[in-house]
């Protein structure tokens, strides 16, 4: 077996202290939590002072933000939009219809875990969020960037089958159109 | 020697200058909003973070290419343009090289796009297109009266004739209403509001870049740091009477960009057929009378 590198190198740690300074984020308004972030990118809490931007495409972002409770329709879309963005990539899931189903717990078309289809990063607590919470959510994220700890991304690619078959169960076979495994090899992403 | 050392560093230079000034336009526009603002060098950041993104899409060689040429053509065109200490290949070539030479960046990226497949970078470059068609008018006719006003064609001579005789031979004195039509060609060229047509970011999804992650994205966003210096350059060679020194370079730069700016903070998006119809109605018929203004004189005279 290939020996796992655990200890970061210099060149690592600089990088780290650089990309952590520039989030663009990729805002999927799905749930009634989004109505906090308006704010939050505006005058009064102003993200932009971390870095952090809405983007419009997922091409070009970093950060997928879950807003909310997730339909079983509108997960499948969130899939796509994740696997088309670059690496390194994180979800931050928004509320606690994201972590165990929230006021949607008995609903028959939503999901109740996000972190059964994609791999969340960050948590935030709250139904919903202020956007106190959610410049705490991305100070937090910068500083487990900044000390190497944000690799939940590697998952996706390492543990696939677990995601696939999870994303299955809920659709049945579903077409997404990138190879996820092949991916991984082609840039060489493996678990710290 | 010493041309070898400025055509290796030049474009360095250009890069960080424009980068200072990516920044110093996202701190502007939260100020005025009453932002605190990102970083004065956040612009920086997101070029580092995007070269140094783990995976990539390409969507085919010419996908690649493309980029390569928006780049070289950039750079080609910043080497034609004199500077103070650099003049080298401005007397090789002169504004009807550069005229040209401005050109190539838009193709390459059309090319490249069109490669993508993506239906808002193709609509975004549609525009994109359209754009240079409505801002290359008032561009051109202004850098023809220039060369009408003074008889030549080389942007080195033109500096030199407006620097001979302090603010008073600037082309901006001498012919303000071409300096004007230059100057909404500018806004257009850089691509700021009213004229933001192409990247639209709420309409087409930023077009051309809709497709771009990682390193493609950051070679736009290095290209375009230098496509602020060049184009800024470019305006103050022919109508700021250029410039003696880099000090006094920066400082026009800076004055130019923040009316460019604040022109931007304050207006809304043209439509683009209306952004179109606008730049060949009110710039390009102040430079066509600036033109015959100019005709007259030397009729006179
Ligand atoms: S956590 Fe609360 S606020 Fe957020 S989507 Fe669920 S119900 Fe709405």
């Amino acid at each position: 077996m290939k020996k796992q590198i655990t200890q970061r190198n210099a060149w690592d740690k600089v990088l780290a202290k650089l990309t952590k300074r520039s989030l663009w984020m990729l805002h999927y308004c799905t749930g009634c939590g989004a109505i906090e972030l308006p704010p939050t990118m505006t005058a009064r809490f102003d993200m932009e002072r971390f870095g952090v931007l809405p983007m419009v495409t997922p091409r070009q972002a970093d950060l997928l933000l879950i807003t909310g409770y997730l339909s079983i329709k509108t997960l499948k879309r969130i899939i796509l939009s994740y696997e088309q963005m670059q690496s390194p990539k994180w979800v931050v899931a928004f509320g606690s219809c994201t972590i165990n189903g929230g006021m949607y717990w008995n609903s028959y078309a939503t999901i109740k875990r996000l972190d059964m289809y994609l791999p969340v990063e960050i948590y935030i607590a709250g139904c919903m969020p202020r956007p106190e919470a959610i410049i705490e959510s991305f100070t937090k994220l910068i500083q487990r960037i900044d000390e190497g700890k944000a690799n939940s991304w590697k998952d996706y690619y390492t543990n696939y089958d677990f995601y696939r078959k999870n994303q299955e169960r809920v659709f049945g076979k579903i077409e997404t159109y990138n190879d996820i495994k092949a991916d991984g090899e082609k840039f060489d992403i493996q678990q710290p | 020697m010493n041309t070898v050392l400025w055509i290796v560093f030049y474009p360095f230079i250009a890069f960080f200058i424009g980068i200072m000034y990516m920044g110093y336009s996202r701190k502007f526009n939260a100020r005025v909003e009453r932002r605190y603002g990102p970083s004065w060098i956040q612009p920086f950041y997101d070029i580092v973070k995007l070269m140094t993104k783990r995976t990539n899409i390409s969507h085919g060689w010419m996908h690649d290419i493309s980029l390569l040429m928006l780049l070289g053509g950039t750079l080609a065109t910043l080497m034609f343009i004199p500077v103070p200490g650099f003049s080298y290949f401005a007397g090789y070539g002169d504004m009807l090289v550069i005229m040209y030479l401005i050109l190539v960046p838009s193709l390459g990226m059309a090319l490249g796009v069109g490669e993508t497949a993506n239906p808002n970078g193709s609509i975004g470059i549609s525009r994109a297109l359209m754009m240079l068609a409505g801002y290359d008018v008032p561009f051109v006719l202004s850098f023809i009266g220039m060369g009408m006003l003074n008889h030549t064609t080389s942007m080195f001579d033109l500096i030199q004739i407006q620097q001979s005789n302090g603010i008073a031979s600037w082309g901006i004195v001498t012919n303000p209403l071409l300096g004007l039509a230059a100057l909404f060609a500018l806004q257009g060229m850089l691509g700021e509001k009213p004229f933001e047509v192409y990247v639209a970011p709420h309409e087409i999804a930023t077009g051309p870049m809709s497709e771009m992650g990682g390193k493609f994205l950051g070679i736009m966003f290095i290209t375009h740091a230098i496509t602020i210096f060049l184009e800024l350059t470019i305006f103050i060679n022919l109508f700021l009477g250029g410039a003696f020194t880099w000090i006094g370079l920066i400082v026009k730069q800076l004055i130019v960009f923040t009316l460019v700016l604040s022109v931007n903070i304050v207006f809304g998006r043209y439509r683009v057929d209306d952004a179109m119809r606008f730049m060949w109605k009110i710039p390009g018929s102040l430079a066509l009378l600036g033109i015959i203004l100019i005709i007259f004189q030397q009729l006179r005279s």
